[in-house]
Parts: structure tokens; C-alpha cells; sequence
């Protein structure tokens, strides 16, 4: 899969997950804000992201992780 | 890692005592999951003529899931920590075990993020599956 196609699958996976407008996730947007995102339910993100594209992100890991760029240069570094 | 602990045993990894304590062995432990199991008894809190009741479950597979984290603190010489149920997810139930049953209960972890752990839970009833879900349990910090 290239990144062009992790991206987009990515983008509509999250979306459709927490009924987002897709067009409000840009590379450079803060995950939390635009997802609408609480405590509860960014283990569901964690949980999709592993399940969709088995990627475990690390709590560790987390606070690294506050834009989609982030997010998708840490599913390239860690995808299989 | 594996692991077996039975009755009273499980109070080294769960807060809760008697009445209320509603597993009774944690048959196995991996780093992903756990299984448990729970005989209802006629004395059980949660049985109303002769039936164990939904909240029963609920509560079978949230001690579950503490007794899982309980005993990954066990392991660190932690001592048990209180639970709280965050949110339940796509949960059925398609029975009422009745009494003198075993519940059999096998959890996965689906992710953790914040103290939070979100957990898919299938219990069993011989080979009947009564319930079946997600669950996201926060565990209390001292």
C-alpha cells in the first residue's frame, strides 16, 4: 500500500468510525479535535487503527501523535 | 503467561468480597486476554428464579476484566485496584443461565489508550454463548 493510499484509507475509515466530514481531516489537523475524540473514546481509535491496519499504537506513543501527519507517518513506520 | 487462580484465591487480584464477588477462577492469562468462569449458585446476588440476570453478567464480565488487570499487577506486587465500567458496546445477552451453571468467559484486549481498556467479552454457558460485547473499564489509580 502506498502512503497515498494509507492516507485515504485512513481518512475514510475515520471518518465513517466517528461520523466525521472527511474533508475536515487534513494532515496538519488535530486528531482529538476534529474526530471529537474524549478519554473513552480514543481507545476505540486505538482499537480501529489496530484492527483495520495492525498497528498497536503504544500509550507511550500517544501524546506524539496529535495530527493525521502524525498518524500516518507512524502507521508507514509500523505497518508490517 | 498462564495462570490459575480459584475462589478465595482471587482476592488477591479483585477488590470485590463476598456477596458480590461474581467470577470464581481466572482459568488463563496472556499478555492479549484472559479466560474466567463463575458456577452461579441459588445464593447469588443476581439470580431471580433460578435464572442469572443480565446485570449479573455485566457484572461477571467486569470482575473479569479486573481480575485480568489484577493479575498483571499482581505480577508487579501491586495491590488490586478499584474498576469502573466506562461504556458497553454492541453487548447482546441471549440467555439466562440458570442456576447450578458454569459461566466460561474469554476476554481480548482491543486497545488501551489513557488508563482506559476496551475489551471484546464472549461468555459461554456450555457450548451457548449467553452473552456477548465490548467493554471499556478504567481502573482507579491510588
Amino acid at each position: 500500500m502506498s502512503k497515498e493510499e494509507l492516507i485515504e484509507k485512513v481518512n475514510t475509515t475515520l471518518a465513517e468510525e466517528f461520523e466525521t466530514d472527511i474533508e475536515k481531516i487534513t494532515p496538519e489537523a488535530n486528531i482529538k479535535k476534529t474526530l471529537e475524540l474524549d478519554s473513552l473514546s480514543l481507545v476505540d481509535m486505538i482499537a480501529l487503527i489496530d484492527n483495520e491496519f495492525g498497528v498497536k499504537i503504544a500509550n507511550t506513543d500517544l501524546p506524539k501523535i496529535q495530527t493525521f501527519e502524525a498518524l500516518y507517518d507512524y502507521l508507514v513506520e509500523n505497518m508490517k | 503467561m498462564r495462570a490459575v487462580f480459584t475462589d478465595s484465591e482471587l482476592f488477591e487480584l479483585i477488590p470485590q468480597r463476598p456477596p458480590i464477588v461474581m467470577v470464581d477462577s481466572l482459568d488463563n492469562v496472556t499478555d492479549e486476554g484472559a479466560e474466567t468462569g463463575l458456577l452461579i449458585s441459588d445464593a447469588n446476588l443476581f439470580v431471580q428464579d433460578g435464572q442469572f440476570r443480565e446485570p449479573g453478567l455485566i457484572e461477571h464480565i467486569a470482575q473479569s476484566a479486573a481480575a485480568f488487570a489484577g493479575y498483571k499487577g499482581y505480577a508487579r506486587g501491586e495491590e488490586p485496584k478499584l474498576g469502573y465500567i466506562g461504556e458497553l458496546k454492541r453487548f447482546s445477552f441471549y440467555a439466562r443461565p440458570s442456576v447450578g451453571s458454569r459461566l466460561h468467559t474469554t476476554l481480548h484486549v482491543l486497545g488501551e489508550a489513557g488508563g482506559i481498556t476496551l475489551l471484546a467479552a464472549e461468555t459461554r454457558c456450555g457450548n451457548d454463548i449467553v452473552a456477548e460485547g465490548q467493554m471499556k473499564i478504567f481502573l482507579k489509580d491510588d
